[in-house]
């Protein structure tokens, strides 16, 4: 309801809040079972530690203790797969109502956007960053591709990238919320897989 | 150990050891020049050209040249001993593939001296970066070879222990009465077996579009190479991580004064472990929009699974065991404890919409680095200190490997933890320049690289001294091995063994002792007994 109010289209993923929710979850498990595994092997080096007149256990199976941790590892990991299935759909479906559509072009090593219909393009490389606009509460539907060689799309502020391969397109669909504490301004970065920091920004958004 | 020619599976091992330092080292200078470069925002040291070439080169030669062929180069050296063999199976197969193995690494490092220099299309060389117009001229070329050769050398190697494992093993060694070490090396090569093929064809084929044309064309073909790579680059990463594990097992094992717990649990985990490792290569591609991403998602948190286990079994050896810290088990439980976080940062990147995120970002640099640098290499230290003595017959200096312990994780984990916060807050891999507010932790990773150089000179200045004035090691130098390579010499003699005990499990040695421990703890009673009825006889 929250969401509806500030603007959100319900099946459209914001992918900022849907890699947070995951995101915790992955985080806080691992660091559980970081901190128990580092506990219990601190631990076990002080109670096992060698000390005169006493003898190693001869003890070299435990089969209920194996099969109890390979169901817990199981339920573990359906609870995983099930929580991240379930975010994939969101943010793989390309799908928006009402959406802004920018075809976004990388190539070595600049990008270009434009806005079909709107006779608009932005183009802008590291030296010269090209300012380009998103709506706010409004879905923006992206096609990505390259012109030479793969390059990703990496919005580092909605936790989101996506490979620009040539002679392919590929589309996601996000929404950008506004946020409160940003005042329009981010930038865009792409994680090129060859060379160079390839800073592109500001990004503007229409508020 | 003596001659270029020697047939013998230990000389040529050795061999293998020093060609795999000799590059471990190249290619760790390159991460000392990237780090320097790294130190501060802005390019100081090299231009961005240079710097596509080191890390390039750094990637390619830590895992083609130095994990994968020193993974194969220890289970060469041990296997056969383990299993009670006197030599490997194609010994001369063996020693060709070290031969190939060395041109393959020469010929990809020889690309610094072309005009263009060496290959700079990262270590998965991806189409369309790779092809002739995306990267032009020989260094390019000397790079596809090399990974070619080396990879076909690595794969004779694999061929031979797989073999020998298969063919070789002494009366009485039954495949569950194999050491863990050995079941390690049993997978690997099944995966080097069914995987390395893959990669070999790969470069054949990209060298064939560089210089024919029409194979990887448009994104067909530049997702097709991503297959072909990935199939292989997965495999490749447990070949450097299951021999550790191997090894870091039987160093707990010895030194926790028991035998190996839950072995039968961790066969069955490595046999899972190693058709999984067949099942996930999509995972490297979640961003590529090419592939079905919860198929992938699936099978690599399945991982999880094998790999819980192995946990429980490692820290299970432990528990009831009666621990003594030399310095093979420090690094053991450092490869416990620090590949830990690689591996459970490798569950969080087999969720894509969290790969979404940190794909291609210094978390997964760091997420690799905790496995392969704070897990593998640290397994590899600990069979280095572990098996040293025995393969030359010289003890290593254990306060000096103690310190360097100490020394390499201060340095491990300085130069990677903070790359976990760098990737997450949007510094990309790869290059050579960063925004000036991730500057503080960029500092700090360097300062670790650093620390990490002083560790490894210190493990180096070990050996040196160790070999120089030597300590002798006896067959057995920790007094309670448990495998049949402390039963011989050390080093071993060229058939490696003059007689065999009787093989009654996977810990042989330790059953000849417990069975003695049993008889003198009955003849110490009967002994007992008989005074005391004598003495009662007395009485009477």
């Amino acid at each position: 309801m929250l969401a509806a109010f500030r603007g959100y289209s319900p099946d459209v993923a914001s992918t900022r809040s849907d890699f947070s929710s995951v995101w915790s979850l992955y985080l806080w498990l691992g660091v559980g079972i970081a901190v128990f595994i580092f506990a219990f092997v601190g631990f076990a080096l002080v109670r096992y530690r060698a000390r005169p007149g006493r003898s190693p256990s001869q003890r070299d199976e435990h089969n209920t203790l194996e099969i109890g941790v390979a169901l817990l590892l199981v339920a573990i990991i359906a609870l995983l797969v099930f929580v991240t299935f379930r975010t994939e759909a969101k943010e793989d479906d390309p799908t928006a109502a009402d959406a802004v559509k920018i075809h976004v072009v990388a190539f070595q090593w600049g990008w270009r956007f434009s806005y079909p219909g709107q006779g608009v393009s932005v183009v802008g490389n590291s030296n010269h960053p090209p300012n380009f606009a998103v709506p706010v509460g409004r879905p923006v539907d992206f096609s990505l591709t390259s012109s030479d060689v793969i390059h990703a799309m990496w919005i580092p502020e909605q936790r989101f990238k996506k490979d620009a391969i040539p002679g392919k397109t590929n589309r996601f669909v996000m929404e950008f919320d506004a946020g409160g504490h940003e005042a329009g301004q981010r930038i865009l970065r792409t994680a090129a897989h060859p060379d160079g920091l390839r800073r592109l920004g500001p990004l503007r958004r229409e508020l | 150990m003596a001659g270029l020619a020697s047939l013998d599976h230990k000389a040529t091992a050795a061999k293998v050891a020093i060609a795999a330092t000799f590059f471990f080292l190249l290619s760790g200078l390159l991460a000392l020049t990237m780090r320097a470069e790294l130190a501060q925002p802005g390019l100081q040291l090299v231009s961005t050209h240079t710097y596509d070439e080191l890390f390039t080169m750094h990637g390619s030669g830590m895992i083609y040249l130095f994990l994968t062929p020193a993974a194969l180069g220890l289970g060469l050296y041990l296997v056969p001993l383990q299993i009670g063999a006197s030599q490997i199976a194609g010994p001369r197969l063996a020693l060709y593939g070290f031969w190939v193995y060395l041109c393959g690494g020469l010929a990809m490092y020889s690309g610094f001296l072309t005009n263009n220099g060496a290959g700079d299309a990262a270590w998965t060389g991806t189409i369309p970066l790779s092809n002739s117009s995306g990267t032009p001229g020989v260094g390019m070329d000397l790079w596809v070879i090399g990974v070619a050769l080396a990879t076909l050398g690595s794969l004779l190697i694999a061929i031979t222990i797989l073999l020998t494992i298969l063919r070789l093993r002494a009366p009485g060694m039954t495949m569950l009465r194999m050491p863990v070490f050995s079941w390690t090396m049993l997978a690997t090569t099944f995966m080097v077996v069914a995987s390395f093929p893959v990669l070999i064809v790969a470069m054949g084929l990209l060298l064939a579009e560089r210089h024919l044309g029409g194979v990887f064309t448009g994104a067909t073909g530049s997702i097709a190479y991503q297959h072909l790579f990935w199939f292989y680059g997965h495999p490749v990463v447990y070949v450097m991580f299951f021999p550790f594990v191997g090894a870091v097992g039987e160093s707990i094992a010895t030194f926790s004064r028991k035998r190996f717990f839950g072995y039968r649990a961790l066969v069955l985990s490595l046999l899972l472990f190693t058709s999984l490792s067949m099942a996930v290569w999509g995972h490297h591609m979640f961003i590529t929009g090419a592939v079905k991403n919860q198929y992938y998602s699936l099978t690599s948190t399945l991982l999880a699974l094998p790999a819980g286990i192995e946990y429980l079994d490692l820290i299970g050896t432990m528990v009831g065991g009666s621990l003594v810290f030399r310095a093979p088990m420090l690094f053991a439980l450092g490869f416990v404890l620090q590949f830990l976080i690689g591996g459970l940062t490798g569950i969080v990147v087999a969720s894509p919409p969290l790969d979404y995120h940190v794909n291609g970002s210094y978390f997964i640099v760091a997420h690799f680095h905790y496995t392969l640098f704070a897990g593998s290499l640290f397994g590899l230290m600990a069979g280095l200190h572990f098996w040293f003595p025995k393969m030359t017959g010289a003890m290593l200096r254990e306060r000096l490997a103690k310190a360097s312990f100490w020394v390499l994780v201060a340095g491990a984990n300085l130069t990677f933890f903070p790359m976990f916060f760098l990737g997450y807050d949007g510094m990309p891999r790869r290059v050579a320049d960063y925004e000036p507010r991730l500057g503080d932790l960029n500092l700090l990773s360097s300062i670790g690289a650093g620390v990490i150089a002083i560790g490894v000179v210190m493990v180096l200045v070990n050996i040196v001294v160790s070999l120089r004035r030597r300590e002798p090691a006896g067959n057995d130098p920790w007094g309670e091995g448990q495998t049949l390579e402390w039963w011989t010499t050390s080093p071993p003699p060229a058939t490696n063994f003059t007689s065999l005990p009787e093989i009654t499990s996977y810990a042989p040695l330790l059953d000849l002792r417990q069975a003695a421990a049993a008889e003198s703890a009955s003849d110490l009673s009967r002994h007992i007994w008989r005074q005391r009825s004598e003495a009662r006889g007395v009485e009477r």
